[in-house]
């Protein structure tokens, strides 16, 4: 069962404010429950799907200014810093 | 003039001086503002640009400089693929008047080759949907009949493609958002093997399973598209190397000789009648080309749907953090404010469907419960590409009907969204294995609604997959667009 | 018993390029938010690129702290909200679900302790906050993400230590060590950052972030230590929590943030592919590493017969153990090593002050040779040596323009000792009863020529003219 306590807490980790969290608890739970499905399937291999690179084909370590002066483009106060709320 | 006309046909009447680039796009523009009050499939049109480009290349095409292959060609694009200089809002609040300051690296490549970019079209907001209808700006119709989705998320590429407001289009396939508005929209898409096509410039939402790609009106047109935008790109460490190949010479060497296999898991129950009947009759004509059709059963495709929603919504979670209206988003001032109550209120604008996702994806995620769902499901992926290996030994392709259903009305599922996810069912394969898969346009409904059929290829193989497409494109004769 | 364990974040500062864009790793003294591009600010579609180097680099710190480096290695994302974090999660590496950072499992000996290394992941930096505004009311936060995406190594060692002085002991060692190997520059403002766990007994363990210098984290310790000793006398249960040390107050404060409960929903990072690093580039990265301090140590005792504390001090310190090993020869090795260890160390003891020397090994091994051909005193290569320090002049300039030049002709020296025999008579025939005093007379040579005069030479004189 999902409840109303349980929603809150995952908005909280995603930082949503839900006007009302009721409207997702019941639809949620559905598929969450259709989730669980998961943890009967019988595996009988532990491996995992994911693309791999050789060290040698990744990114050089050299220095290249960005060419555009990108905070233009940014939400930026006068002294081109990025303004966030105070923190307490 | 004729708007039907495919896209390689479109080229090579600019080339042999039968129509100007500026006169199509100049009727394309009219055609949008004629039809696209019904369908809603654009969210930008960039009119002013595009006929300037238009003449830039006629003028270049009359002093015989070197034009790119595309010849001025109008294109749409998917408004969650970043345009330098053009909005790129995801068809979300979060992101209304966002402007990338860069191209993404199949933009460029189109532009490079001299299509012109006519509009940005839309989707479910940050492609979340299979109907186009989670969009902030309102819903996408069904060119076939303004009463229906078009499919989605990439509704808007589908339904622009079908309308005749575009000549193609690039939308972007996470869990068969490419495949399932082909279908509906009775045009060709594909979905590539992920690593084909750069994702940069794509706006993530589940980043390990998502490709762009190209949605036309023929197979022919797609292949062209895929000479264009694939290929490794030094901008994304998950595109593949060495993937030099024309996908367009050879498109018609036929089927003759080769092995298809029907997925059972995706053509028996809770696959509508019309489909069902449609793919046999796809499966006989393949056969009348010389293909042998066997049955092969996929069992893990059971679990696919479980694992495709699990992934993709912790992977949405973690991808849309970054949405916290500092450093772009909409007007809202911090004043006021302290840091989590600011960005939870604005992180409030999206919408339900991306919610849901989110809240589903802490919850996979959250400590002690990874190796319940996210780890289970990353090992239904490799059980599924365990099983499509065997299953390509002893096949060269598989085909099942791209989506199980028809078109359904606008609204008329909107509210029960798990009864909306299974009906990915026969999508979501491709993505959580990564092989590719294609949505060819096949049969019209005895209701007229578009059913199309899909066809898969080990990873890597589009040539040979293009090649079986269009084989069975073919075989169909199907309606033209009275819209 | 006390249990100490740290996690020490060190930026790699040597590199040109952040962890996973072109943006310079350098971020200080720029203007707000100018190191920026669409990859470190987390613009909507851009993609991290993995710098490879930072992977060598890395690999390096983790074969010097004895760590097994994995076949493979995989990032992870760790999501939380903070405004210097602009994707709202950090990329990093995670051991949890399977080995996949660049380092586990090493140990390092400190003064006969062993240190295990419980691993070492590689990671990027947030970017930078700065707190504007009087009242709590009025703060807003500014953010520079200049610093975000700057490729820093987090080493996480078990509670090994039991005090303060042997974690002090470590943290030199350690910034000797990535010094040495040319990662980074240790003493940079920020580059090393050290935070600490305690637990006393079987007690609670206690986290100690926001230590700003090496030097406070000993005090922090210290104070910890007592804090919770004295809970525990008194019958108190000491609370598992996080506390930040109050650098004017020198106590730790317990935070109220709820980051210790905070759930950072790991997950794999896809768009960077798993790395293969594979034995073959292990071996590789080996061969490129630096001489380790213990067997630069080693070579300077066998092949020079430094003395032990003289190997010692000169091995861990790279850039005088640089200056020594450009400068000398088979021949003045122990002269250049007594230069640099008994003068040139005293002049220049600190990184700014070692930047202003404008002393080549040319000058080094010039003044070693110019000491051991007699044509200076060893007091005068002192005065010689400051000189070159200050002007980076020339030897021979700076012995003619100081006169430092040896006087060694038998001519010059009788004449100054002629004059010392009639200054000093009484001396003069003190030393003729008792020769124990002639260096009395010596001395009085050696001001009259300020030290210049050759010793040897001089006793010789002195003696015959006292004999006859
Ligand atoms: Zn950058």
């Amino acid at each position: 069962m999902v409840e109303r306590k349980e929603i809150e807490h995952l908005a909280d980790l995603v930082k949503v404010d839900l006007s009302e969290p009721e409207k997702y608890i019941k639809q949620v739970e559905q598929i969450l429950n259709y989730f669980d499905s998961l943890d009967h399937v019988e595996f009988h291999s532990d491996d995992t799907l994911g693309i791999q690179i050789a060290k040698d084909d990744l990114r050089d370590d050299v220095y290249e200014p960005y060419g555009d002066s990108l905070i233009e483009h940014l939400k930026k106060d006068q002294n081109n810093f990025i303004r966030a709320p105070k923190m307490v | 003039m004729n708007l039907g006309i495919s896209a390689t046909e479109f080229v090579s009447q600019v080339r042999e001086g039968a129509i100007s680039v500026e006169e199509f796009v100049a009727k394309t523009l009219e055609r949008i503002e004629k039809v696209d009050g019904k369908i809603h499939a654009f969210i930008t049109v960039d009119s002013q640009n595009a006929l300037e480009k238009a003449k830039a290349i006629d003028k270049k095409i009359k002093s015989k400089e070197k034009t790119g292959i595309c010849f001025g060609m109008p294109v749409s694009i998917k408004d969650n693929i970043c345009t330098a200089g053009l909005k790129t809002t995801c068809a979300s609040k979060m992101l209304e008047n966002f402007v990338a300051p860069y191209d993404a690296t199949v933009t460029s490549r189109l532009k490079s080759e001299d299509a012109i970019i006519i509009g940005k079209v839309n989707l479910d907001e940050f492609a979340m949907g299979s109907t186009t209808e989670h969009s902030n700006f309102g819903p996408t119709r069904n060119p076939w009949n303004t009463d229906y989705v078009p499919g989605g998320s990439s509704g808007g590429s589908g339904a622009s493609v079908a309308a005749l407001e575009c000549l193609a289009s690039l939308g972007s396939d996470t869990g068969g958002s490419v495949r399932s508005p082909a279908s509906f929209c009775s045009v060709v898409g594909l979905k590539p093997t992920y690593g084909m096509i750069s994702r940069y410039g794509l706006v993530s939402y589940a980043n390990s399973i998502e490709q762009i790609g190209p949605i036309a009106k023929t197979v022919e047109d797609v292949a062209f598209l895929l000479n264009i935008i694939s290929g490794h790109d030094v901008h994304d460490n998950t595109t593949a190397k060495n993937q030099n190949i024309d996908y367009v010479k050879d498109l018609k060497s036929g089927i003759s000789g080769k092995k298809i296999g029907i997925i059972s898991q995706m053509t028996g129950d809770g696959v509508d009648k019309e489909v069902a009947s449609a793919t046999n009759t796809a499966i006989s004509k393949l056969q009348d080309l010389g293909a042998q059709c066997v049955s092969i059963s996929l069992d893990a495709v059971e679990h696919s749907i479980a694992a495709y929603y699990t992934i993709a919504a912790a992977e949405a979670s973690s991808n849309l953090s970054r949405y916290d209206n500092l450093r772009y988003g909409f007007d809202f001032g911090t004043e006021g404010y302290e840091f989590k109550a600011f960005i939870s209120k604005a992180r409030s604008n999206f919408g339900p469907e991306v919610i849901r996702r989110m809240l589903l994806g802490a919850f996979v995620l959250s400590a002690g419960y990874y190796g319940k769902y996210y780890l289970k499901a990353q090992k239904v992926r490799a059980m599924i590409k365990a099983q499509l290996d065997e299953a390509f030994k002893k096949v060269d392709y598989l085909i099942s009907p791209t989506m199980p259903i028809l078109p359904f009305k606008v609204g008329e599922k909107i509210d029960d969204p798990l009864k909306l996810y299974l009906t990915d069912i026969n999508t979501v394969t491709a993505n959580l294995s990564g092989i590719p898969a294609i949505s060819v346009p096949f049969a019209m409904s005895s209701s007229g609604l578009p059913i199309g059929i899909q066809l898969f290829a080990d990873s890597f193989k589009e040539k040979e997959l293009l090649q079986a497409a269009y084989s069975l494109q073919e075989t169909t004769n199907l309606p033209e667009m009275t819209l | 018993m006390t249990r100490i364990g740290l996690e020490i974040h060190c930026q790699l500062t040597k590199l040109a390029s952040k962890l996973f864009c072109s943006c310079k790793a350098e971020y200080r003294n720029t203007t707000p938010n100018s190191n920026i591009c669409p990859v470190c600010v987390g613009i909507p579609g851009s993609l991290p690129l993995l710098n490879k180097k930072a992977v060598e680099k890395a690999a390096m710190i983790s074969l010097a702290l004895g760590c097994t480096i994995p076949e493979k290695i995989g990032f992870f994302r760790k999501n939380y909200f903070y405004p210097d974090l602009p994707k709202n999660f950090q990329i990093t590496q995670y051991n949890a679900y399977g080995p996949t950072s660049i380092g586990s499992d090493g140990k390092i000996e400190i003064e006969g302790k062993t240190i295990r290394i419980r691993r070492i992941q590689l990671e990027e930096d947030p970017g930078r906050l700065v707190y504007e505004g009087t009242s709590e009311k009025t703060m807003i936060t500014l953010v520079d993400y200049n610093r975000a995406g700057t490729p820093l190594v987090e080493i996480v060692t078990e509670p090994d230590f039991e005090t303060p002085k042997q974690v002090r002991v470590f943290l030199n060692v350690l910034a000797d060590l990535v010094e040495n190997i040319g990662v980074a520059d240790p003493y940079l403002e920020g580059a090393m950052r050290v935070d600490g766990n305690i637990s006393e007994g079987d007690g609670n363990r206690v986290e100690i972030k926001n230590v700003g210098s090496f030097r406070d984290v000993e005090k922090a310790l210290h104070f910890e230590i007592t804090r919770q000793q004295s809970l525990v006398e008194r019958g108190i249960t000491v609370l598992a929590e996080t506390r930040h040390w109050d650098e004017a107050r020198r106590i730790t404060v317990s935070s109220r943030s709820k980051e210790d409960e905070q759930d950072y929903r790991y997950l794999p990072e896809a768009d960077i592919p798993i790395v293969l690093i594979g034995n073959n580039s292990v071996e590789q990265i080996k061969t490129q590493m630096p001489e380790s301090i213990v067997a630069r140590r080693e070579r300077y005792i066998k092949k020079y017969g430094m003395p032990a504390q003289v190997a010692d001090v000169l091995s861990s310190d790279r850039f005088y153990s640089d200056l020594f090993d450009k400068s000398h020869n088979e021949k003045n090795a122990k002269e250049v090593s007594n230069i640099i260890t008994t003068d040139l160390m005293g002049v220049a003891d600190t990184r700014e002050k070692k930047l202003e020397l404008k002393i080549t090994p040319k000058h080094v091994s010039e003044l070693a040779d110019a000491i051991m051909e007699n044509k200076l005193t060893r007091n005068s290569g002192k005065s010689a040596l400051h000189e070159m320090v200050k002007s980076g002049k020339s030897l021979a300039d700076v012995m003619t323009s100081l006169d430092l030049g040896h006087v060694s002709d038998a001519g010059s020296i009788e004449k100054i000792i002629d004059e010392v025999f009639k200054e000093e008579e009484k001396a003069v025939a003190e030393a003729k009863q008792n020769p124990d005093t002639i260096n009395y007379l010596v001395g009085k040579v050696m001001r009259k020529t300020k030290g210049k005069a050759d010793p040897t030479t001089t006793l010789e004189i002195l003696r015959k003219k006292l004999a006859g």
